[in-house]
């Protein structure tokens, strides 16, 4: 340990202590305590409000209080178990389970594949030197400027005639749909991971080289296991755009029991007088449930820090 | 074990840069070499050739009698201790000295047991199961070469491996190196800019400069006999003083005019570098290591040469001084521009010291800055170069 560090560990306690004994006081700093509750305050209230809407007995949206007069199930058991005759909903029958695993699908798929060729491509951009490397890079960021909202009448008559050829591929399915949310992100994510590669000092990779390493070996063994941080980050960023995407999803998916979870839940409350918005308010609460399990499994990962000491003194 | 060979080797980059130009050099089974020279003199592409992470351009390279040209790293069986470590910080220090062994589908029982055996080597034991980031510098240093030794290859190649610790672990863990070599008794190539890195640590040193061998040799016979004028201002602290002086040669005896002052080269001088006879009426680079001039009361014996004393610095046993003499100071080419970079582009003063000078500390009492000082020559010592070519006068 060079005396730099030893210094440097002997500092922090210090400097703890000194923290502790100017302890802010609420007279001074009152402001800055009512920023943070009316930041939480806003932030907060859609979902309490969706919360209580959800559990509120009462169907109609205007008449719902933040602080329900009587509280009920009846919509959750409405939205998950469908019977006909009680139901509701006229037109379809609601198949929540079913959209949820569709758009659990959907999203899980989109975001592993994502992440996979997102990490193969960065590393080749950020690691080989070939023909083509920099006009590809250049491209893809060129391709990413356009949204891929302008592309949807190609993409839906790509996928219209490739059904032709490949049925399991095509409109209304969801392989099809995965594809296009692939293509959507992979400009964008590839960037970001050659950025993160490009951190990782080559010298690991010549090191592993020489140590009997494939180049897969060290992509797998060595690069991808400190780019962990930001592989989760991506993971989750794409999972929750692909979870609540709506615009191309309803353009290419037509049959009810395709729909991902933002095209089903909207079926409750796109008519004018039939609006549904406790269910709706229910399946909204209940679709929340997979993000906040995917960011708290992956939390841990997202942290500063993992390259440290790799390299250096 | 075994011996690795350059035979004509060229490396040319893809932006045109010629590293290495047709490089002969036969390292010796068992050997420690010391590949030194400024940075940017292509020492360290020499090396990553040798591990396989540079394509070789021209000429063979054998290692073990085996051309290894168009093998991959895998194949070349050498181990890389890199300047920054290179440890892989998601690994223990366990699993980081596994790592090769495991790469090669060793048994288990055998990685183990070579595991535990390179810790004891050095030292690291009771770090085995820490993370690279909670260890030191020194430490840290230890792991990488854990995972050199633990695969007991044919060759050990470093490229500055102790430049980032501090001075003072520098020097143990140097030793340390040295030690470990010689018991291991494996092939090493160990690429250093630090010249007191190379002539205390080489078996044999080879000097590197703008992509070409200088000189290979044992550290002493580089100090004494250097085969350039670039060896001899690369090597040897404080450095060789490389001065100016006119020859003069009436048949007898060699004079040599430093400003309006001359000297008479004695005999034993004239033995060592009989062209200097030859060089009569000409300009040549004379070079005298700081240990070869004294004060002229010490050795009365000698023809002496007056300089002005500018700056004294006490090093306890000895102190360099620095004298200011009416002569030009040569700056042998490639030094120039890498290893002074620094030093020219931060001076504070214009006008530098050209004469450095070791003498006895208590003599260096008696010295008063801004004075004339008269200092004796040891011409049994000098050496000589042509200013041109920078070839010595031998």
């Amino acid at each position: 340990m060079t005396t730099h560090e030893q210094a440097f560990e002997r500092a922090e306690p210090q400097a703890v202590e000194r923290r502790g004994l100017h302890r802010p006081s609420l007279s001074g700093d009152w402001w800055r305590h009512l920023i943070a509750l009316a930041a939480c305050f806003i932030a907060v209230f859609p979902v309490l409000y969706v919360a209580s809407a959800a559990f509120n007995a009462d169907q109609s949206l205007g008449g719902t209080n933040l602080i329900p007069r009587s509280l009920s199930l009846e919509n959750f058991r409405e939205l998950l178990s469908p019977d006909p005759a009680k139901s509701q909903l006229q037109s379809s029958t609601s198949h929540y389970l079913r959209w949820l695993g569709n758009s659990l699908i959907v999203a899980l798929t989109t975001s592993v594949l994502t992440v996979l060729l997102g990490a193969l491509a960065a590393y080749a951009f950020s690691r080989f030197r070939f023909r083509g490397r920099r006009l590809g890079l250049l491209s893809l960021l060129l391709i990413q400027m356009f949204p891929q909202l302008l592309a949807l009448v190609a993409i839906y008559l790509i996928l219209l005639r490739t059904g032709d050829v490949f049925p399991f591929m095509g409109l209304d399915t969801r392989t099809g749909l995965i594809l296009v949310y692939l293509g959507g992100v992979m400009g964008v994510n590839t960037w970001l991971l050659k950025g993160f590669f490009d951190t990782i000092p080559s010298e690991l990779d010549e090191s592993a080289r020489v140590d009997g390493a494939t180049p897969a070996q060290v992509f797998w063994g060595v690069v991808l296991p400190l780019a962990l941080p930001i592989l989760s980050v991506i993971g989750i960023l794409s999972f929750v755009g692909t979870f609540n995407e709506y615009v191309l999803a309803s353009a290419l998916l037509q049959s009810n029991e395709n729909f991902t979870l933002p095209l089903g839940l909207r079926g409750y409350i796109d008519k004018q007088y039939t609006e549904h918005w406790g269910p709706f308010a229910a399946g909204v609460l209940l679709a929340g449930v997979p993000i906040m399990v995917i960011f708290m499994s992956l939390q841990r990962f997202i942290v500063s820090g993992l390259t440290q000491g790799s390299v250096k003194g | 074990m075994a011996e690795v060979v350059f035979t004509d080797v060229d490396k040319f980059y893809e932006n045109g840069v010629h590293a290495v130009q047709d490089l002969n050099l036969e390292i010796r089974d068992g050997e420690f070499l010391v590949l030194v020279g400024p940075s940017g003199c292509g020492k360290t592409t020499a090396l990553r050739m040798v591990a396989g992470l540079e394509e070789i351009s021209g000429g063979t390279m054998s290692i073990g009698g085996r051309v290894v040209n168009k093998l991959s790293p895998k194949e070349r069986d050498v181990a890389m201790v890199f300047q920054n470590y290179a440890l892989y910080p998601h690994l223990s220090v366990a699993d980081n000295i596994a790592f090769g062994l495991r790469l090669r589908k060793e048994p288990r029982k055998m990685i183990e047991e070579r595991v535990a055996w390179a810790a004891k080597m050095l030292d690291l034991t009771p770090y085995l199961a820490r993370r690279p980031k909670e260890l030191s510098g020194g430490q840290r240093q230890r792991v990488a070469m854990g995972r050199a030794i633990v695969r007991q290859p044919q060759a050990f190649l470093m490229d500055e491996p102790l430049s980032n610790l501090d001075a003072k672990l520098r020097v143990q863990m140097r030793a340390d190196i040295s030690k470990l070599q010689r018991d291991l008794g494996t092939t090493t190539i160990y690429v250093t800019h630090d010249q007191v890195e190379a002539m205390t640590m080489g078996d044999r040193v080879a000097v590197m400069s703008a992509g070409l061998l200088q000189q290979v040799d044992t550290p002493q016979r580089l100090y004494d006999q250097p085969a350039n004028l670039f060896v001899a201002g690369f090597i040897g602290t404080p450095p060789m003083n490389l001065i100016e002086a006119d020859i003069s040669f009436d048949g007898l005896a060699v004079t040599i005019s430093i400003g309006a002052q001359t000297l008479t080269v004695v005999d034993a001088g004239l033995k060592r570098y009989p062209r200097l006879r030859a060089a009569g009426g000409r300009r040549v680079v004379i070079g005298l290591r700081a240990g070869d001039l004294h004060l002229a009361d010490h050795r009365p014996e000698l023809p002496s040469v007056t300089a002005r004393l500018e700056l004294v610095e006490a090093l306890g046993s000895e102190s360099i001084a620095y004298f200011r003499i009416d002569a030009m100071a040569i700056r042998p080419e490639g030094l120039d521009e890498e290893v002074d970079d620094e030093l020219l582009g931060e001076g504070v003063t214009a006008a530098r010291p050209n004469l450095v000078v070791s003498i006895p500390a208590e003599s260096a009492y008696g010295l008063r800055l801004d004075t004339d000082v008269r200092l004796a020559v040891d011409t049994a010592k000098l050496h000589a170069f042509d200013p041109a070519t920078g070839e010595p006068l031998r």
